[in-house]
Parts: structure tokens; sequence; C-alpha cells
């Protein structure tokens, strides 16, 4: 048949449904109705002819969708954003195209309530952010697992996903020699080798001005917390930045010397002045030797009592007055990459020990771990197995097995020479605790050799995903006992320990490991854009552009705001430097507060200069990479990458004139290879232009009015950053869903299937009537069957194992 | 996402003209034959810069004898140590998110984002199958970046592991690399203190190993199939570890003055890549391993290097669109890369090694995925091998092949000189003449 021939039939075929439809149609005559819409929209390119995409919809059974699950899912969430049919082609109204996807979805939704499918939870290995939680929570000190593990990789978006964390010599190494590190640490073992801890702000950080974390009237340096194994001497050496030819700023030509100050507790340990008459003399006839004095002149070596101390190394703020400088100086003081003129820095510290180790100290990570002593009243080994039970039950977080206690006695044994060293036996045996399987592999256990049926998790398992989830981390002991008494699967226990979990301050790590990855703010440290062009950029407005996206995630997720606050939220969160940055007046002081917003434009992450500026190149903003963005994580449908090899058009045809960047994009899009995409991609991007590369308002580019208008891919016509935002927020749901499912990738550590999807909905429209509260997805998601089941595992896969 | 049939027709014909020639029989004849056994103090090593060089500024004048091009100047004082091959190409698949991890075998892998990746053994585990058994540690993998933080850079259907690591143990056990200095020297040479204290580590660490073996056996019994696959890997990187802590036992007194274990990872880039280089030159002075596979940076790096007056991004500048001066901080960077190896090579040189120097017994090699980075092209990649290879390469030449050449052929015949046979590289087509 051709074309228009069945255009035809299919246009009279739905015009007689119409006329024959009543109040209450068979199922067959409302699948014949959304065939007829198919057929006539859909089956052109999807023939199977054509294949287009690979998918054939022409003759589609549309009584019975739930038989290709996974092809319908994609229809429907082509509908919904509007992709499908493309921009050019003949469309379906809106009301009609969202009909086909609601009655599909309705279909598919009936089929996976008569018939679950939870999916596969695999075995999950604690990545490195885990391991981290994992061991501050059982012992009660942070490890620096950034420098001591190596990265683990993601997928789907998340570096959390079971299947794609795997094992390496080079990891197991790392494991065994950090579990000897940490166990050496809590138990405050004196024979602990020295070693050297690095700190560094990073080279863009100003330091002209106060660091949060040192006292008033400082300026610059750096602030660490640091965990000191036992009592003894530390070696405590900051190195002053020196410019290219190893010249230490402030060493010369300054009359009135640097006061600088070490800082331990806040207490003021060592001083040292820098510069003045004698270093500039020093310097002018011995630069070396001036360089090198200074910084010997800053170092210590104290006695430090084990436990975590707070150190600083700053110096005594100067008035700006003293000196001349120019008018109005760069915000940042490094903007050239090497200038030797200007304030001293702090560039790094190494705090090297302990050296003559006096005791392990008496520090709360040891009265932890050590509640009770060989006596007369204990022997040894029962105190050993008292120890080594509790902490390996939150360790393993389920009842202990006989044999793995035994196997921890048995270290216990060999560590203190059979009970001679008590406390060297118990370090060797939390050494193995926190380096095997038990400790590191999460997972449900099932019945050896049976078929893999469809279940519910069991409830400790449950409680492993549910702190997994929630805080990164292990069960703490209410929820375990919660959990191995078998009161947890009751879902008014489940509702009340997540409601529990999300106030913890545990829950921070959702903001710290799902949202920072959602939004791939971990992308900004990375970056920086032309100091030519933007000389005020330091880290210090970095940090403060992050802190702002980091307060109002915060907000939403942990003081249970809805959703919809993080794309409309008419208020913000920031401190004098970034509402200058952003002109806004009336915020005066380094301290964040929420501020209110009276400009539409500036409202929810789409105003917030992390996001543009994560979304713009060095010099310039790019609107593909904006549109790709909102594309991905507000439509939950990221552009395929460009083909390779497609030479970028500028190649071709240089400019005569300068020309804005909406100018240079429109000509890449008269490419047809290109224009595919982009014409959805693109109008979303060039919405948020009025925003330039850092993040800053602005009404022209290169000398031109800013053109901010675009058609979004369902047809909405929008105009600046407002208009784009009114969009979004016309259509919560779709918002509100991509959000869902990416909390649901994140907390079922595994990429979503179309089997997925019937619960990703109900979800989200569970939570729509709780105004899309942050808790409503999360219980959402926590009380939902893939969450809370498991099991179907593929026969193929059994029998691939016999 | 699907991808439209339309989309997919014209990329084919992209790649299409861009394809490989088929059959290059002049080069088959004059493929030497596959030496019986490698060179007895055989070391290799294999360094990656991303982002690719403009073939421009990398190709020598044709002829044989090497006449350097001003971006390889520095590497004149050992001018007749190196070689310059040009004319080869990565395979089509190549781009920022596959290149590295293809850049060893030649061939292809598995478009996937999830745990089912598959590409081949890399060229530097072969040869660690043949010469890294009796080192403490088979081979060694460093980086300088850290990706972890960036998962949205490589979300385009392949999993970010093909980023970031160039060598793969099999087809689907791709290996980390270890970017924080102290930890390599920890991997290395132990942890720090007393021999004493040293070996009684690794007594206790043997015996945690066993117990952590036992652990993960009983662990598996109550296990579906895919997860025992899951444990099954573990269980064989346990035993590796194990095998390695016998030998480091053994190779504790290795007669070398350590220096101070290094402080974390620098926060200067070139003091970060020499430290690297270092710990390279160490281990395989000391013998701890003689096979190390090198990533100066991932594909599409964000480094930028106002150091060297390149305050844009390594990738931005790599998509310079033929601007002078774009192409111009393209080439600093280039340059720079390659005088912090070259300084690498002098340092082997230096150093005695049996019969001769370590640079004599080495086998290296360094270069891109990528030719010209504007436009991904995986043609007409910069490359060069450095080292004599234990009297098995000689130097100074200018190795040029008709273009394109596969890589795979490169593949092929560095693993001639290494003494290996590597059998059905996907996409080989022949010998490159060494």
């Amino acid at each position: 048949m051709s074309r228009t021939l069945r255009q035809a039939a299919a246009g009279a075929a739905l015009a007689a449904l119409v006329l024959a439809g009543g109040c209450s149609r068979s199922p067959e005559q409302l699948a014949a109705e959304q065939h007829a819409v198919v057929e006539r929209y859909c089956a052109d390119c999807h023939s199977s002819a054509e294949r287009e995409a690979d998918l054939v919809l022409e003759n589609a059974d549309l009584l019975h969708p739930e038989t290709h699950a996974a092809a319908w899912e994609k229809v429907i969430h082509k509908l919904d954003v509007g992709l499908m049919p493309p921009p050019g082609e003949p469309r379906p109204d809106r009301k009609a195209a969202l009909g086909l996807a609601r009655y599909l979805e309705a279909k598919l939704d009936a089929a996976a309530a008569a018939a679950p499918k939870p999916g596969r939870q695999p075995l999950h290995r604690l990545n490195r952010a885990e391991y981290g939680n994992a061991i501050r929570d059982l012992l009660g000190f942070s490890v620096d697992v950034e420098q001591l593990l190596p990265a683990d990789s993601s997928s789907h978006g998340f570096d959390n996903v079971s299947d794609v964390l795997k094992t390496s010599p080079l990891l197991l190494e790392r494991y065994l020699t950090l579990g000897m590190l940490v166990a050496g640490t809590a138990v405050g073992d004196t024979t602990i080798a020295p070693r050297a801890v690095h700190y560094a702000p990073r080279p863009d950080l100003s330091q002209n001005r106060w660091i949060e974390g040192l006292p008033l009237g400082t300026r610059g340096g750096l602030v660490v917390e640091h965990y000191f194994p036992v009592d003894g001497t530390y070696e405590l050496r900051p190195e002053l930045w020196e410019a290219a030819a190893s010249t230490v700023r402030g060493l010369e030509g300054f009359k009135t010397p640097f006061e600088y100050e070490m800082l331990l507790d806040g207490v003021v340990v060592h001083r040292a002045t820098l510069g003045g008459v004698e270093d500039d003399a020093l310097s002018n006839r011995d630069q070396g030797s001036a360089t090198a004095s200074a910084q010997e002149r800053i170092r210590a070596r104290l006695p430090i009592t084990a436990g975590v101390h707070k150190l600083g190394f700053t110096f005594v703020m100067k008035s700006f007055a003293i000196e001349q400088r120019v008018l109005q100086p760069f915000e940042s003081d490094l903007p050239a990459g090497n200038d030797a003129y200007g304030w001293p820095r702090i560039a790094q510290v190494l705090v090297t020990g302990p050296f003559e180790a006096t005791g392990p100290g008496d520090t709360p990570v040891r009265r932890a771990i050590f509640t009770c002593r060989p006596s007369a009243a204990i022997a040894d080994v029962d105190c050993a197995e008292q120890i080594l039970g509790r902490l390996a039950r939150r360790a393993y977080s389920r009842p202990v097995k006989e044999t793995e206690l035994r196997t921890l006695l048995d270290f216990y044994a060999q560590g203190s020479g059979g009970g001679r060293d008590f406390e060297r036996g118990i370090e060797l045996a939390l050494a193995r605790m926190i380096s095997g399987p038990e400790f590191l592999f999460r997972g449900a256990k099932r019945a050896s050799g049976a078929p893999d049926a469809v279940r519910p998790v069991d409830d400790v398992t449950l409680a492993s995903r549910l702190a997994l989830f929630l805080w990164s981390s292990i069960p703490d002991d209410e929820l375990l006992d919660a959990a191995i008494a078998g009161r947890l699967s009751d879902s008014k226990t489940l509702e009340a320990q997540v409601r529990r979990m999300l106030a913890d301050p545990r829950a921070e790590a959702l903001v710290a490991n799902f949202a920072e990855q959602w939004l791939q703010l971990r992308n900004i440290a990375a970056k920086t854009p032309d100091l030519l062009e933007f000389p005020d950029w330091d880290d210090n407005l970095r940090k403060d552009m992050v802190r702002e996206t980091h307060l109002l995630l915060r907000h939403v997720m942990l003081d249970d705001a809805s959703v919809l606050d993080l794309v409309g939220a008419d208020y913000s969160f920031m401190n004098e430097r970034l509402a200058q940055h952003y002109g806004i007046d009336g915020v005066f002081g380094d301290a964040f507060r929420r501020v209110q917003l009276t400009d539409p434009n500036r409202r929810g992450l789409l105003g917030h200069g992390s996001i543009l500026f994560e979304t713009s190149v060095a010099t310039r903003t790019s609107p593909v990479f904006r549109g790709k963005w909102i594309m991905t994580n507000v439509y939950d449908s990221p552009p395929i990458p460009p083909p390779p090899n497609v030479p970028s058009l500028d190649d071709s045809a240089p400019a005569a004139k300068p020309q804005s960047v909406r100018e240079r994009l429109e000509r890449h899009r008269e490419d047809p290879v290109c224009a595919g995409c982009h014409l959805t991609m693109d109008p979303p991007g060039f919405a948020l232009e009025n925003f330039d590369a850092v993040g800053r308002w602005r009404d022209t580019d290169a000398g031109r009015p800013v053109d901010a208008t675009g058609k979004l891919s369902d047809g909405t016509e929008v105009s600046g950053p407002a208009a784009l935002r009114e969009a979004i927020l016309n259509r919560p749901e779709v918002f509100a869903g991509t959000l869902t499912k990416k909390l649901m990738t994140y907390a079922l550590a595994r990429g979503l299937e179309p089997e997925d999807m019937p619960a990703a909905r109900a979800i989200v429209r569970a939570a729509a009537k709780d105004d899309y509260r942050f808790s409503a997805l999360v219980l959402g998601i926590v009380q939902s069957v893939p969450f809370r089941m498991t099991g179907g595992e593929p026969p193929e896969a059994v029998a691939a194992n016999k | 996402m699907f991808i439209s049939k339309k989309h997919l027709s014209r990329r084919a014909v992209l790649r299409g003209a861009v394809g490989f020639t088929v059959g290059l029989p002049l080069l088959d004849a004059m493929v030497p034959a596959a030496r019986a056994a490698p060179p007895p103090q055989l070391r290799f090593g294999a360094v990656y810069v991303p982002n690719g060089v403009r073939p421009e500024i990398w190709t020598p004048p044709p002829g044989e004898k090497l006449t350097l091009p001003p971006l390889l100047a520095r590497f004149e004082p050992m001018r007749d140590r190196i070689n310059i091959v040009t004319g080869l190409t990565s395979s089509p698949q190549s781009e920022h998110h596959s290149a590295t991890s293809l850049w060893l075998h030649g061939g292809y892998l598995r478009k996937t984002e999830g745990a089912d990746v598959r590409n081949a053994q890399t060229l530097d585990q072969h040869i660690a199958d043949a010469i890294g058994q009796s080192t403490a540690l088979p081979s060694l993998e460093l980086g300088i970046e850290d990706m972890s933080g960036s998962p949205g850079s490589c979300a385009f259907g392949f999993s970010c592991i093909y980023m970031n690591t160039l060598a793969w143990r099999t087809p689907t056990a791709p290996l980390p690399m270890e970017l924080n200095p102290q930890t390599v020297f920890e991997r290395l040479f132990g942890d720090s203190g007393t021999p004493e204290q040293r070996a009684a580590r690794w007594r206790e660490k043997s015996s945690m190993l066993d117990s952590v073996l036992a652990a993960a056996k009983s662990l598996n019994a109550d296990l579906g199939p895919q997860d025992r696959v899951t444990v099954d890997e573990y269980l064989d990187n346990v035993r590796e570890v194990e095998r390695r802590i016998q030998l480091a036992e053994r190779q504790l007194d290795s007669g070398i003055d350590l220096p101070a274990a290094p402080t974390g990872v620098p926060s200067s880039y070139e003091e970060h890549v020499k430290l690297m280089y270092d710990l390279v030159a160490l281990a395989f002075r000391a013998d701890v391993t003689r096979v190390f596979t090198f990533m100066k940076g991932v594909e599409a790096s964000p480094i930028n290097y106002p150091q060297i007056g390149v305050p844009e991004s390594h990738h931005i500048v790599s998509h310079h669109e033929n601007k002078p001066e774009a192409q111009q901080k393209y080439a600093k960077i280039n340059a720079y890369h390659l005088g912090l190896f070259a300084d690498f090579v002098e340092s082997l040189s230096a150093t005695r090694d049996g019969d001769g120097s370590l640079l004599d017994h080495s086998l290296l090699l360094y270069g891109s995925g990528m030719g010209n980075g504007n436009v991904h092209d995986h043609r007409k990649l910069p490359l060069m091998l450095a080292g004599g290879a234990g009297g098995r390469l000689r130097g100074g030449r200018h190795i040029a092949n008709p273009d394109p050449t596969p890589m795979a052929n490169l593949i092929a015949s560095l693993g001639d000189v290494a003494g290996i046979e590597l059998a059905g590289l996907e996409n080989a087509t022949g010998r490159v003449a060494l």
C-alpha cells in the first residue's frame, strides 16, 4: 500500500471508530482506535520495509502491548517528550499523542501488576565512597579513600553500579594495605610506621581574604582535620607557594613583615615572620637562601595527642591600605598563573609522623573498640570474642556465623602472640575483618541449586540496600536490629526507618554521591574558564557556585521540599561574592544564607552559576552543552554523540565579522547530518543565552542583542530562561519522572530496564499527590517492586552455570 | 536512545570513506619471522597521550634516515635511539571514549555501558604473560587524571572503563590505572618502615590472603550463577596477590637504596608525571616489574596548562578549528608531553643494567590513538618507538607506512620484537617492518 493510500485508509478507520465510539468501549475497540493513530503517524517509517531505528510498528498488536514492552516503553517516552514523530513530519495533536502514551502505560502497568518482574539484585562490592563511609561509621574516624584507593568506574551515570564494580589485584592489594593501616590507626598501634599525608588548596584558590574555618582576622592559608593515630611527635610542614624562579611571594619589597601562624585546634602553636627589611636584603643578595630560610621558618615538630585535630596554617590579615595597589584589583590573586608579586600563599601542607610515639592515647575510637579488658573477671579470648563479635556484626551487617568468628579469633591469637599483646591481637583481627569479602561484598544469597524465583528481599539484605541507598554506608545498630528481628519488611517500620535515615546527617551522602553525579557537578572541579576573558575567576568563586547548588539540593532533599523547587525555586543560597557575581544587591559577608529571588530568570538550577559554567567552554557559552544537559537531566533524552569525523563547519567558511555563539551554531545546524539532533537539543540551550560562560546575566553577545528564542521538542515556543523554566514546570511529571528514574538507578545500583518503568510511573503518580516531595520519591522507590523484590534470573544463566 | 537508520547510513558512508584499503601484501613480504623468545632483559613500556597530534607537525621529512621536525627537536641528543612510525591508523571505532582501550591491540571493543564490557587483551599484557611472571608485579599501570568524578563525559553508550585504562589483562578484565605515586611506591616496595617491619607485614598479609580465599570460597556456595562469576574473579585476583607477595618476600633485599616514599599526589601536573616516570625507572632498576603502561591524560582531557601558556583545556585546543593560535597551543601541549618523555628516556639511558643501559634493553612505545584531534581522526597516528629492545631494534629511522596501515600491524610487529607470537589480531593485515 502506498503511503497516501494507507494514511487515507487509516484515517477512514479512525473516523469510523470515532463515530461508533460509545461511552463504554470494549478493549478491542480501544486498541483499534490507538492502532489507527499508530498506523497513521508512526508506521510509515517504522514499517517492516523501512525498519527505521530497527523498530517496526506496522500492524502492531495494541491489544497486548506487554508482549513487546521494551519497544512500547520507548514509544511512550518519545511521545511524552515530543521527540516523535520528528519535527517536519505530520504529527497527531498533542492530546492524541499523549492519549496514545497514556493508553500504552495503562496496559503495560496492568500487565506488570499481574506479573512483577523485579530484576536481579547483583552482588555489590562497596565502592570507594561506600568503603570510606563504612569505615567511618564502624570505627569513628575518616580515611582519605580518594588518595588510598583506586577510582571506581561508573556506568549509567553513577559509580555505584554493581555490575561494573569489578575487582583487580591492585584493588585487593590496596584493601589489604589499607585494612592494616586503618586497624593500626584505630587501635593506636605505637609501632605504626611514619607516614606523610598531603593536603593542598587548589592553586587557583585566592588567598587574599579570609578562608572559612580559620579565625577571623586571618588571611588565606589552609585548614584541615587530621586524624593522628597515636600520641607522639609529628612534623607539620607547610610550604609557601613559589613562582617559577623559586621566588617566594612577599619576601622582597615589603617593609612590614607578614605574620604567619600555625594553629592546633584554634590555638597558635607556632609563629614566624616573612618579608620585611631583613628578608628583603637577604633575598636581594641570595634569593635561594632567602627562600630556603622562609620555608624552614614556618615548619614545626610538635607533640600531638592521638585523635582528630584541626590544623590551621594562615597569615594575620594586613590592611590593604598599607600597600599601594591598583584601584580595583582582580578577585583572583593568581590570574597570570605565575605571578611573583603579591602576598605569600600556602601551597601545600605535609603532616608526617608519628615520630617517637609515646602511647596509644585515649581516643573515642579506642574507647568504642575496647569495651572490655582482659582481667581476673574475663579471660583475654572471651573479651576478644566480645569485641570482635560486636564489630563484625556491624561490619558484615548481619548475624555473624560461628566459623567467621573463629577466623577472627585465629587472627587475634596470631596477632596477640597467644594473648601476650591483647591490643595487637585485636588490631590484626580487625584488619582481617575489613579486608575480606564478608565486609566488601553485599548481596542476597539464595538457596543453592534452586531456580531463582521471584521473591521478597530478606530483611537483612534490605537493611544493607537501604543504608547503601540513603547513606552510602552500612546499617547502624537500630536498622540492623529491626532487620534481624524481622520487623523491617513491615511497611510502617520501613517508612519510619526511611524517615529516620533521611533526617540523619549521614543522608548528606545522597547529595554528595547521588545529586553531584546526577547533575555532573563533579566536572566543575576540572574546569577553568579562560582567565584573560574572566580575570576574576578563582577557586573561591567555583566553590561558592558549587555551594549554592549543594545547599539547594540539600534543602530539597533533606528538608523535604518539592523536587520541582530544583527547577523553579524562587529562593537560593548565596554569600556576598556570589550575589555580586549575579548582580544581586543586599547580601553582605562571607556566610551563605537563603536569599529570596526577585528576578524570575535566576530561579532554580538553570539560574545557578555552577550549572551554567559547567555547560560552557573556556571562552564562551555552549548552547549545545546546555541543551544536552537539559535534554538529559530534565527530559531523560540524552542526545546521541556526533558522528565521527564530521568536520566542524567553521573550517570551510571562516567568518568575516565577529559572530555570536548562536550565529555560529545556526550555520552548523544547516548540515542535515547534524540537524536531526541539534533541532531538538539546541533550543533549550539558546533559551539560556542570556547567561554568559560563568553564569552572569548579559543582554548582548559579540556586540549584538542576545537572541534567546527557541522551539522546544514538544512545540512550545520559549524566549529566555524564565519562559524555559515555565515550560518545564508546565509538565511537572516529566522532570519528576526523570529524577525518579535517576534516583532509581542509584538506589538499585543498576541500569533501568523497560520492566522497571511501571514502577517508576507509579512512584511519580503517588508523589504528585504529595506535591512531589523528595521523601515521597524515596519512599516510593523503597516500597517498589524492584527495590523490595528480587529474582527471576534468565534461565540461560542458570543453564550456563551447570 | 535509539538511533534512526538514516543517521546510521550516513555514518556508515563516512566510515567507509576513511576505512581501510584491503590487504597490504607488500608488508607481508617484509615480515621478519617471529623470534622464538623474548630478549633476556627486556623491559616494555607504552606511554599514551590523549587528543592526538596534528600529523603535519609530527611527520618527519621522507627518507628512512630520521630528520626530526621542530616538534621533536628535544629528541635530537637521542635521535639514534628512537624511531618515528607514520601512516598507521587505529580502528574506525577509535574515538575519545574508546581510543585508549583500543590503542594496544588495534581492533574493536564492544559498545556497552553495562557489565558485559569486552575488549581484546592488550600488547602490554601479552608481553607481561611472557616476561612478567618472574617479577613481583607482572605489570604496572599508571595514570594521572582521576576521572571518577566525571561520569557525564563517557556516557555515550560506552562504559567509562574504556576511557580509564590502556591495559586489559583479558578481554573482560581491564586493569585500573594507579594515580597516586605514594601507593605506587607501596605496591612496588612494600609499606614504609624498617626491613624487619616490612617482612613481618608481608607475612601477616600472606596469612590474611589465605583466610580471605577460604571465606570467598564459602561465600560462593550461597550465590546465583552470575554472582559466582564476580566471586570467581575475586578469587583469581586474591591468588594473584598471593603470588606477588611470595615473590616480594623473596625480593625484599634487592640491594637498591630506596628514596623516601612520595607523599600523595603532587598538585603540579609536571611533578606528578615526573614522579611516575621516576618510579618506573626505579621499578625497572630493582626488577620489581618489567612492563608498564602510562596514560599522561585521559581522552578529552580537561587539564589545562597555564604553566606553558595554555590556559584552555587540552581537549578544547585539540579542537583547534584550523585556527593558527589554537594549533600553536595544541602543539605546545604536545611538545610539553614529549619533553617529559624525553627526560625519562634519558634517565633510562643513564642507568646501567647488566651489559648495557636500561634503555638498551627497553622497548618503548609513545603516542596517541588519534591523529588530528580536531576531527577525531583515527588515521595518521603520532607514534614513536624508543630503546634498543635488547639489540632487536635499530634507531634513527623514519618508518613510513602507506596510509592507512592498521595499528594492529604494528602491534603484531612489536610482539615479534618482544619474541611473542600474536596471531589473529583483529584488523591486522600484515606486519610493519621494524
